[in-house]
């Protein structure tokens, strides 16, 4: 693969990563305490930790959305993207596991629903999809229209 | 003879010779830390606002209802009944914002009242508020603090009864000011009792012990509505659809 087309592949996984973070934390940013519910609703973290999480979590994923859209500092953040998407991961797979019926809240939403209105398994290849981006940019961050390249061209 | 340089790569070469005075292009580790401030000041500003409106929006009056045993605790909406022997406890969860609520009161709702004012059940309501979140609204939490007014002037069910037969038509869209005070003539509220259920919603006298209930049951789990709780067991509502079988179940629990 050539350089520049392995660039190109780079900035489209730049794009959909940063643009999907960017959606779901832009939906959720606004509406905290339904993002702490939402948190507190997987029974992983203790109840008031999980309220803390759930308030920083969509600033979080706009911040990372904004990085990778604009590709400054790529590495670092496709690496701490793919990192939480792994927790989401887990966390949707023990909700699933453990018999809960909550909705992801990944957009905005969240907590109890009914037992046939979960989706476990589309949330959870959505994540790995967007795990794979975040993999391949934390592997090889370059890309093309980057802000990394052109602030630190010499680097 | 050397080649004289383009005049392009004349500009490239002094571009270049800039960059190496400058350290090559724009610093890395400055533009990280102004990266990492400006995210450390937005993630915990963030957690900070969210905390403070909370705050703001729920109120510190510490007011904990006659019917309750406490923050947390649910609200005992027939306390003057006399149970009969064995009576089992239905623990009740509802948002007052929550349509699937008004369809459970809909049908079940006068047998349940019923049920309570013969003293065959423990009636506890457990309001919840997580709608509120969800639709970035105030109103479950008002008229929980409104109903919870109602019950200081003993018409909490009528109160209760009254604002689920007058659902918002879109939800999320929650009643006017005067729609509440008006549930609460309708509910039998009226001279001075009136003037004290007004003070005690202007004052949000219970704002603090609705969200309790809210915290209490979601920590334990609870976080649809409506939830009914049956002598400690979930009402599944596919076996129990209507006031026969609720009724029926009822007297199993009975002991």
């Amino acid at each position: 693969m050539s350089t520049r087309v392995a660039d190109g592949l780079g900035s489209i996984a730049r794009l959909v990563l940063g643009a999907v973070f960017l959606v779901a934390g832009g939906l959720k940013v606004t509406t905290p305490e339904a993002s702490a519910k939402a948190t507190q609703a997987y029974q992983v973290l203790p109840h008031d930790l999980a309220a803390l999480v759930g308030y920083a979590l969509p600033t979080i994923e706009i911040l990372l959305g904004l990085l990778l859209v604009l590709g400054l500092f790529t590495r670092t953040a496709a690496a701490l993207t793919s990192l939480l998407l792994v927790a989401f991961v887990a966390g949707i797979a023990q909700a699933w596991a453990r018999g809960l019926t909550i909705d992801c809240g990944c957009f905005g939403g969240g907590g109890t629903v009914a037992a046939d209105e979960t989706s476990y398994l589309p949330r959870i290849l959505e994540d790995l999809g967007m795990l794979a981006c975040g993999l391949w940019l934390a592997r090889r961050p370059s890309s093309l229209l980057s802000l990394d390249r052109a602030l630190f061209r010499a680097a | 003879m050397a080649q004289k340089p383009t005049p392009r790569s004349a500009r490239q070469a002094k571009i270049d010779a800039v960059r190496k005075d400058g350290g090559g292009g724009a610093n890395r580790i400055v533009v990280g830390a102004v990266v990492a401030i400006v995210a450390i000041i937005a993630v915990v500003g963030g957690v900070v606002v969210a905390e403070r409106n909370k705050t703001d929006r729920v109120g510190t009056s510490t007011a904990v209802p006659a019917g309750a045993a406490g923050m947390g605790q649910g609200f005992v909406a027939n306390a003057d009944a006399t149970l009969v022997a064995g009576a089992p406890t239905l623990d009740v969860y509802e948002d007052f914002q929550c349509p699937s609520c008004a369809q459970f009161e809909h049908v079940m709702g006068a047998t349940v009242a019923d049920l309570a004012t013969q003293g065959k059940i423990k009636l506890v309501y457990h309001l919840k508020t997580f709608l509120d979140a969800n639709l970035g609204t105030t109103h479950s939490l008002t008229m929980g603090n409104a109903a919870m007014c109602a019950a200081d002037a003993g018409k909490f069910q009528a109160f209760h009864d009254t604002v689920y037969a007058n659902m918002p038509a879109q939800e999320g869209a929650g009643w006017s000011t005067a729609q509440v005070k008006g549930f609460a003539e309708r509910a039998g509220i009226s001279g001075s009792a009136l003037d004290t259920w007004q003070a005690c919603v202007d004052d949000k006298k219970y704002n603090a012990y609705v969200e309790s209930t809210e915290e209490a049951s979601g920590k334990a789990g609870i976080n649809a509505t409506p939830t009914v709780v049956l002598a400690g067991t979930k009402l599944d509502f596919d076996a129990v659809p209507d006031p026969a079988a609720l009724t029926a179940a009822i007297e199993a629990a009975t002991k």
